[in-house]
Formats: C-alpha cells, structure tokens, sequence
C-alpha cells in the first residue's frame, strides 16, 4: 500500500479528466461531488501516509522511473515522501477537499461551475504533485502547472475587465520569480549533473560547489519563491488575485500555492543553510514583507484585500521563520497559516454571500446578531492569526520570534512586533466592521451546510494545529531538528502586543473613544501611503510599464518608418522600373524600331571602337 | 569608278530611308522608307556584283529576289495597312498603339 | 574626269535628292512622286553598273508598280495633318542622332576598309547569262518566289476585303 503512495495526485487528475468530458452537460451535483469525492480519496491516502510516516516514523519507499538519457545523466520521474512533503500532502488535500465542499455552496448559481470543479481538480493535481516531486524538474513542471491553474481561476470571471487584467498581472509577475527558479534550476544541474534532490544534497554536502555558486543558486530558488509567495518586490500580483472566487482565495491564493514559495525554500533548505547570506536576504525580505504588507492592509476597505495582504504578511513571517534558521518555525507556521487563513477566506466569503455580494467592509456591519456562528468562526480565525493563546498562530508565531530573536537580527525582531501589532489591529478593525456596530442589512441570506461544514472544520484545526509543537516539538522532530530552548518573554511580548491591537480596534471601531479619522490624521502621510499601498503598483507602471511601452513605441517607430520604408522601397521600386519600362513599350511600332536600331548602334559602336582603339 | 562611291550612296540612301522609318507618320510613307532601304541594298548586290573582290552574276540573282520579296511584302503592307484603316480610321501609325504594355 | 563619273555625280545626286524630299515633302503624294524619282535614278545607276535587265526591272517593278500600289495607299486612306505631339519630337530627335550614329559608323568603315577590284576582271552580265544562271541553279529559289508572289496576292485580297458580317 506504501508503495503506492505515488497514485495520491491521479484521484483528481482523473476527476479533471471526467469533469472537463461532463463540463457542459454534466449535472451540477455530480460533477461537483466527484471533485470532492475523489480529493477526499487522496485526503484519506495521505492520512494513511501522516499516520505511517509522522506517527510510527517509518520512511516511505520513494519511487522513481528513468525517464531521459542524456548522456551520462538520467533524469527520473517519479515521487518522494520525507516527513515535509507527506505534512504538505496533507494539508493540500484537506482544504482542496473542504474548500470543494463549500464551493458546491458558493458556486450553486455559477453558470460555469462545472468548468471552475475541473479547474480546482486539475489544480489540487498540480499542487499535490508539486509536493510529492522528488526533484527539481518536476517540481518545475508543477510549479507552473499551479500557475497556470492559478491564472484560470483568478480570470474565471473573465468578462470582467478587472479579473482579465488580475489574471494576465498574476500570470506575468509569478513569471518573472520562475524565471529565477528555472536559472536556479539550469545552474544546478550544470553544475552537479541531476535533478534530484537527493543528488543534489549530496553534491552539496560534499562541497562540490563553490559556496558563490551555492549562494547564487539559493538566491535564484528564493526569487521563484518570491514570486509564488508574493514577496515584497513581487506582491503586487496577490491582492488583485482576489478576483477570483473567494474558493479560489481561499485554496489557492491563501493556503497552498502561495504557501509552495515557503514550501519550495524549505524543502531545499539545506542549500540555504550553506549560505549565510542567502539566508540573510531570506529573512530580511520575509521581515520587510510581513511589515510592509500589513501597513497596507491596515487601511483597505475590500474584505477580500485585507485578507490578501494579510497572507502576504504572513508569508513574510514564514520567510522570516526560515531565514532565521527556523525551519519548522517556518513550516509550522505554514501549516497553521493553511488552517486559519482558509478558514478567514471561507468565512469571508460567507460574509460576502450573506451580503450578496458586497465586498466593501464600511457597508457592512451588525452581521453577530444575524449570523451568530460565522461571527465566531471569524473570531477563531482573527484570534488565531493575531496571535491569541491557545490559538494556533500564536504557537507558530511564538516560534518565529524564538527563531528570529535567536538569530540575533533584533531589527526584524523589532519589525515583525511592530507587524503583530499590525496584525491583530486589522484583524479585528475587519471584526469589527462586519460584525459589531449597526445592522446595514435587515436580513441577510442563511448559509447552507455547504458554508458550515468546511468552516468548522477549519476553525477546529486552527484551535488545535497549535499542540503540534506544543508540549512535545513534534514537527521538530519530523524535521530532524534539535528544539530550542523557549525564552518565556517572547510568548508574553507577542500576545501583548497583540491584545494591545486588538484593544486599539475595539476602542476605535468598537466603542468610538478615538475616530478613525483623528488616526489617519495623526498618521499624516502615512494614511495615504497604505491605502494607495505605497504606490507600488504606480511604481511599477512609471518604471517598467511605461518604459517598455516607450520602448515599444521607439521599436514600432523603428518597424514603421525604417523596416517598413525599406519594405515600401522594396515594393514601389519595381513599380516604378515596371513603369518605366511600360513607358518605353507605348504600343508604337516605331518606337520599337527606336530602341532596335540603338542597339544596332551599341553592336556595332562595340565592336568597331575595339577595332580602332587597337 | 570606285566601289566606294556607290557603296557610300547606297549607305546614304539607307540612312534616309532608316530616318524615314523612325519619323513618318503616315504608314503609307512607313512602307515607302522599307522600299528605299531595300533599294539601297539592293544597290551594294548590283555594285558589288559588278566591282567585287570576285565579280559574279549572282548578285544580280540575289537583287531579283529581293524585288520579288519588296513587291510581295508592298502588297500585304498595304493591304493590312488598309485593313487597320478600315478598324481605327487613320493612318497614322503612331495610333496604333493597342499593344501598348 | 570621265563621262562614268559625270553620270554617276548626276544620277546619284537625282537620287539622293529625292529620298530628302521624300522626307521633307509637305504632302504625302509629293513624297511619294519624289521617292519614284529616286527609284528612276536608281535604275539608271544600275545601267551604269551594266545591270541593263535589273534596271529595266527596276522600272517596272518599282518606279512603275510599287510606286503606283502607294500611291493607291495613300488615295484609299485619307492622311492626316495635325501637329505631332511632343513625345513624338522627343523621338523625332533621338532617331535623327541614332540615324547619324549609325550613317558615321557605316561611312568610317567603307572608307576604312580596303577594298580591292581587280582590274579587267568585270564580267558583263547579259540577259542571257542571268537567265541560264537563274533557271539552272536558281530553279527552286525562282519557283519559290513564284509561290511567294501568289501567297502575297492571296493575303492581299484577304486582307483587304471587306468583312462581310
């Protein structure tokens, strides 16, 4: 049965196939259900694998076909399950299975939901053999398999301007990080001749390469990251995903693909390890990030945005958690990650839905009283992101600091509480907004089981994904590494921090002691900066939108007045030739006989001169 | 008497007649300048035949011939002459010009 | 100065006068008058060649028959005096440079070339010797002129018909 542990991706390969043969005149509920049924297939391999493989500590047999020759090098096929991958399989399969229930709820009116199941079966395919990929290869395959996948889903609205232009900005900007996985990619196996990460950490280990060269490679794997993980140069792309549908959001842009960044620098960690300045740039670009990101998102009015921002913040922190040397900091916070921000994404979409529709948060509020469950579903997962005891994010973020604080970089230590802060301070201003205050709409759609199921089981784990480390440092111990000794002052810092946030919100948003407004005045600049998200996006269309346009105009100038004045050349010359010579042949005998005589003349002057000249 | 002499008449006649070619208008007086150039060739066979390396009667021959083919291609000259005129009303021969490219 | 020559200065010049007239004759029947003198002199020079029988035939053939076919031409179609259009002066003027090219040419090269006429070596060709030349060795050539000459008249008569619709 271990053995074949590889079939785990094919359940929803072949419910895509089946769903894209039924896509137009498939019965709704069935096309649907066979989505869920199959991944709910793969949710049960991979419990059966967590229980062999995290439980009783046995290894999984890897499998592995030879696939090309080339030369001396063969490059395989196949799947591989270290403690990591099986954690991720695990966390992939169950919100792909949840989030497939509650689209059956979400997308109930959705003309094409037939289409949207097979795009989320192709992509739980995709990311489920991103995971499993045993080497760099096809990992890149499925790496952009899941981006592509991302791109029809955030463009599933496609008649919509906006979610065409979210789609082609999502698809493009991801672009620009593989690139530097590809080179990544290229340089390796340039260099140790395989693609397997096993051959790869045993070259590396034996220091094969040159420590510029490990340097290089990790920085070029991190740049992939970055742009699936929406890090900070790169992010821009993430908040205008939310043109998806909120599933999508919530699967896709919240819990696993994005999550791939963080998983694709932990699963090589072992080359970010030889590198301390690979490292260097990890943390400080997961640590501006998950600032940066959650100043923005402390202004946003689109409840999706905030959320969007939010999961680029807290992928800051899992940057941050491995480039602090905290490997399972940073996949514990991943897992948890998962857990609660899908369980905000599904239970902001519930919100959304309830309002028909309406994503503004400042029309929204007084929903507690009208829907008293969602309310606290959305409190578990606000508490479990700010940071809250015994939530779960609280233990994973506990650990981030740990690492952080550790590592000796006090700036970041500084940044990310100050991002805490941040964190627990949106959260609840969004809490708040929705929930408390006056009820703007009298009555509000009931939410089928297809909304309930998913979210509940989605805050269960949020509250209890904690325990994972907490007493016994189980995921440590999945990843073969010692546990650090836990200061006890961060926790009590963090979760100060945090209370302090959330306080804030409650006496701006809740009791109104201080007016929003008298904030963002105090803030001056600053308001302005976060709610235009630091004119990033105005950035990048001063500099290389419009650069390459001017340039695209320069190169058409070129194509239109030089190749194409050569290419008018080309043409009316021969016109003109025709022309004349048309000129010459008027029709008129005469003028024949004209032109024959002058070449009489010719002959005959070339063959006399010669005679004379000698 | 040289053969010069009448060689270089002969050239002048041919000349006038290749001038004529080339400028009339009329298609008559076309057919007449080719009557004139081949009376001028016709002149070298004579003064040839008469005052040649090899004199021969040959010449004389040759310049029968010629007469005959003058008169023949007179003939159908002006008979197709007739015939254009008939189809475009004119005569002159810069008119026609229906296979102009 | 011999009487050969006088004859030839004379006759010669009657020729080339009239093929100049014939060019710059006002009206097409005055070219065609001028151009049957012409064809006259060239009879006479052919006499001074002692090419009696040609010169007699020249006669007939040209001055009487051809000359007489043009002028025919030239009654049955009406000529046209309008002023000749500006292309045509272009050409008029690119053909009297190309005529003198080529008349400087030909002229260089008979005055260039030696030309030998052994003395005492004319032969005087009699109607009788064409005759026996022509219908000895010239027999299908001859017959095939005869042929000609029928084709021609044929072609004439068909061309010049009338259509008949």
């Amino acid at each position: 049965m271990l053995s074949y542990a590889w079939t785990i991706p094919l359940f929803p390969l072949f419910a895509f196939v089946v769903q894209l043969l039924l896509r137009t005149k498939g019965n709704k509920k069935l096309v649907s259900s066979l989505g869920v049924v199959l991944t709910f297939l793969s949710f049960v391999f991979s419990v059966y694998l967590v229980v062999h493989s995290l439980v009783w500590n046995q290894t999984i047999p890897e499998w592995k076909v030879n696939w090309l020759h080339i030369g001396a090098n063969v490059v395989t096929v196949g799947a591989s399950f270290t403690p990591i991958q099986v954690a991720m399989l695990f966390i992939v399969s169950l919100v792909s299975c949840l989030v497939q229930i509650y689209s059956m709820g979400y997308m109930k009116e959705d003309k094409r939901s037939n289409t949207f199941f097979a795009y989320l079966s192709l992509f739980t395919f995709s990311m489920l053999g991103l995971v499993i990929a045993p080497n760099f290869l096809e990992l890149y395959f499925f790496w952009e398999l899941v981006g592509v996948c991302s791109f029809l889903l955030v463009g599933f609205y496609f008649y919509k301007e906006s979610a065409k232009q979210a789609a082609k900005k999502a698809f493009i900007v991801t672009r620009i990080g593989d690139v530097g996985l590809f080179i990544a990619i290229c340089l390796l196996f340039w260099e140790v001749g395989s693609f397997d990460f096993d051959v790869v950490k045993q070259a590396v280990d034996a220091n094969q390469l040159s420590s510029g060269m490990i340097t290089l490679i990790a920085i070029l794997i991190f740049v992939g990251a970055i742009g699936k993980s929406g890090q900070f140069p790169l992010h821009t792309w993430l908040p205008d995903a939310m043109e998806g549908p909120t599933p999508v959001s919530a699967l896709i842009h919240a819990a696993t693909m994005v999550a791939a960044g963080v998983f694709l620098v932990a699963e090589t960690f072992w080359l970010f390890e030889e590198s301390s300045t690979a490292l260097a740039i990890v943390s400080y670009i997961g640590g501006f990030t998950a600032l940066f990101a959650a100043l923005i998102a402390l202004t946003q009015t689109d409840i999706k945005r905030v959320l969007a921002y939010s999961t680029v913040s807290q992928l800051g922190y899992m940057m941050l958690g491995l480039g602090s040397l905290g490997l399972s900091s940073g996949f514990f916070h991943l897992l948890t990650h998962a857990f609660f921000k899908a369980l905000l994404f599904l239970a902001a979409g519930a919100v959304i839905v309830a309002y028909s529709h309406e994503q503004d948060i400042r029309k929204m509020g007084g929903l507690w009283k009208q829907q008293r469950w969602l309310g606290i579903a959305f409190l578990i997962g606000a508490f479990s992101i700010a940071g809250i005891p015994p939530f779960s994010g609280f233990f994973s973020k506990d650990e981030i600091f740990l690492a952080v604080f550790q590592s000796g970089r006090y700036d970041l230590f500084v940044a990310a509480l100050l991002a805490a802060f941040c964190t627990a301070f949106y959260m609840f201003r969004l809490f708040y907004l929705v929930f408390a205050g006056k009820v703007t709409k009298e009555k509000t759609k009931t939410l089928s089981w297809h909304f309930k199921v998913p979210i509940w089981i989605l805050a269960l784990f949020s509250v209890i994904a904690g325990f994972l480390q907490y007493p016994k440092h189980l995921i440590s111990g999945w990843l073969d590494e010692t546990t650090q000794t836990a200061l006890w002052w961060i926790p009590v810092v963090v979760t100060l921090m945090a209370v302090f946030g959330i306080f804030l919100a409650y006496a701006v948003y809740q009791k109104r002691w201080v007016s929003a407004h008298t904030l963002a005045k105090l803030s001056g600049i600053g308001y302005r900066l976060s709610y235009r998200k630091f004119y990033i996006d105005e950035c990048y269309e001063a500099l290389f939108v419009w650069s390459l346009k001017g340039l695209g105009w320069i190169l058409m100038g070129w194509d239109r007045f030089f190749v194409g004045g050569i290419a008018l050349f080309m043409k009316s010359m021969p016109i003109q030739l025709s022309e004349m010579s048309s000129r010459i042949q008027n029709g008129q005998v005469q003028r024949y006989i004209l032109i024959s005589v002058i070449g009489l003349l010719l002959l005959l002057l070339s063959i006399t001169v010669g005679r004379f000249i000698s | 008497m040289y053969l010069t002499s009448y060689l270089a008449l002969a050239a002048i006649l041919f000349c006038i007649g290749l001038y004529g070619i080339l400028t009339k208008r009329n298609a008559v007086m076309l057919l007449f300048s080719v009557e004139l150039m081949l009376n001028a060739v016709n002149l070298n066979l004579v003064a040839f035949s008469r005052l040649g390396f090899y004199p021969n009667v040959e010449g004389q021959i040759f310049t029968f011939f010629t007469i005959t083919v003058a008169a023949a291609e007179a003939a159908v000259g002006l008979a197709i002459l007739i015939a254009l005129y008939r189809k475009k009303e004119t005569a002159e021969a810069d008119q026609y010009n229906s296979m102009k490219g | 100065m011999n009487a050969e020559f006088l004859a030839f200065s004379i006759l010669s010049v009657f020729a080339i006068g009239g093929a100049v007239f014939f060019l710059n004759a006002g009206k097409v029947m005055h070219m065609a008058i001028a151009l049957a003198f012409t064809f006259f002199s060239l009879a006479g020079i052919y006499l001074l060649l002692q090419a009696e029988f040609l010169a007699v035939v020249q006669v007939l053939v040209y001055a009487g028959g051809i000359s007489i076919l043009m002028i025919f031409g030239i009654m049955l179609t009406k000529p046209e005096e309008g002023a000749p259009s500006r292309s045509f002066q272009y050409h008029q003027w690119i053909s009297l440079a190309t005529v003198t090219g080529f008349f400087v040419i030909i002229m260089t090269i008979i005055y260039q070339t030696p030309i030998l006429t052994p003395a005492g070596k004319e032969t005087s060709a009699s109607v009788k010797s064409i005759g026996s030349i022509l219908f000895k060795n010239y027999a299908i050539p001859f017959e095939l002129a005869s042929i000609l000459l029928l084709v021609a008249l044929i072609g004439a008569i068909v061309l010049a018909r009338k259509e008949q619709k």
